[in-house]
């Protein structure tokens, strides 16, 4: 029984473009080493570039007004310290930026707030799902950010009138559950 | 020690609270209709960090991890005893609607992570201390203030801590824990007019910043006595 539950699904599956040998929910795939992080960071960073574009046009769009405004405009830029920091971390292997079409979740402000929303929790629980396949290296500097993208999501849950704390303990996502909620956003273009 | 609650993805509280000191506090508070809601209340998300539980981890970690989840565990008791504190004070009950919801869902689940703690470190588990909040719960101004900060500390400490668990299932657990403190301060920080997010990174603190921090409260009065549960001379 010992961690029976949470390591009995897992399982290394590919990827598709990332090459990815993803982990089961909490438990590691393959044991920690600085390959894989660099292959979790990238994962983690492409989230971080979706937010921080996501935020950057529609601050660029004069399209929120209020506490939306004051959300996108603090949590783009946070979000795009976030990128940076993932950047300075994998170095010279860093994925480049996708490029972005947000459509209408730019333009309008329930769009917007539904786009975030999904977005941040998406995130949040990409991290959580990532904590147990990182090397102790790694992890001071991801429990940095993954506590800021759960105020960004509690943020914006509020203003959204959810609450804000659905959980008694945040769940989270595996890679190939964070990548298909991301490809049905419809939000990455290219890369 | 097995059953086929182990195996579901709900359990309830009363699943989670074994020896039934929880609820016993909860009933206390809310009455016995509340509690027995609560009772029921399934905790779906927590149960996933339940199956760690069994054999407690305590027994087969090294003394790190199960001295940080002790330290932990202290202080998730002082934070659901604070919020339950300000509810029996009829402090929340004189609050707006959304921050009365904001007291009860945090004081609820405080009381999970309690049984959470509890729960991974089995017989090891520290007992209850005896708090003594010096009147602070009876001030909603005062309660929101100490909130605000106990919440943000929470997070400090965990952050700080998550990473040095030598099982990677405890650092895994503990970051699910760590994000719903993190929305916990974020929400109490909107509600008392504050940015919900400060800077773009939550800045760890060591056991020993966290501890001093904790100290300068005085809210711990005392360690419990143990062989005892009833109802001793403690708030909550």
């Amino acid at each position: 029984m010992f961690l029976g539950r949470t390591l009995v699904a897992g399982g290394a599956f590919a990827l598709g473009g990332l090459g990815f040998a993803a982990a089961s929910e909490r438990g590691a795939a393959a044991a920690p080493s600085p390959e894989q992080d660099v292959r979790i960071l990238n994962f983690l960073l492409r989230l971080e570039y979706a937010q921080q574009a996501l935020y950057q046009e529609a601050v660029a769009t004069d399209a929120l007004r209020g506490e939306l405004h004051e959300f996108a405009e603090v949590c783009g830029d946070q979000d795009a310290e976030h990128v940076d920091a993932l950047r300075a971390l994998v170095g010279d292997d860093a994925q480049a930026k996708p490029t972005f079409d947000f459509g209408d979740a730019v333009r309008s402000r329930g769009r917007f707030t539904a786009a975030a929303l999904t977005l941040e929790e998406t995130a949040s629980a990409a991290y959580i799902g990532q904590a147990a396949n990182l090397t102790k290296d790694r992890l001071p500097d991801v429990a940095r950010i993954v506590a800021v993208e759960a105020r960004h999501a509690a943020w914006i849950r509020a203003i959204a009138g959810r609450n804000p704390a659905p959980h008694a303990a945040d769940p989270a996502k595996t890679v190939q559950q964070v990548m298909k909620t991301l490809a049905r956003t419809g939000f990455v273009e290219r890369g | 020690m097995s059953s086929e609650a182990e195996l579901t993805d709900f359990l309830t509280l009363e699943e989670i609270d074994r020896d039934g000191a929880l609820l016993e506090g909860i009933a206390d508070v809310y009455g016995s209709s509340r509690a027995d809601f609560l009772r029921g209340a399934a905790f779906a998300s927590t149960a996933v960090l339940l199956g760690l539980g069994r054999p407690a981890v305590a027994s087969a970690s090294p003394k790190q991890d199960v001295g940080i989840l002790q330290f932990d565990l202290v202080f998730e008791y002082l934070q659901s005893t604070f919020y339950l504190q300000a509810v029996r004070d009829r402090t929340v009950a004189g609050m707006k609607p959304e921050k009365q919801r904001w007291a009860h869902v945090l004081g609820a689940h405080e009381l999970a992570h309690v049984a959470i703690l509890r729960d991974v470190l089995g017989p090891k588990a520290r007992k209850k201390p005896f708090f003594n909040f010096h009147g602070v719960t009876e001030s909603e101004s005062a309660f929101t203030r100490t909130a605000v900060a106990m919440e943000d500390l929470t997070v400090a400490l965990l952050g700080g801590q998550a990473p040095h668990f030598s099982n990677p299932a405890l650092t895994s657990a503990v970051f699910s824990l760590l994000t719903t403190e993190a929305r916990h301060a974020a929400w109490a920080r909107r509600l008392s007019g504050a940015r919900p997010v400060a800077g773009a990174f939550d800045e760890p603190k060591t056991l020993n910043q966290v501890g001093r921090v904790v100290r300068s409260t005085r809210f711990i009065a005392a360690r419990p006595r143990t062989g005892r549960r009833g109802n001793p001379n403690y708030t909550g």
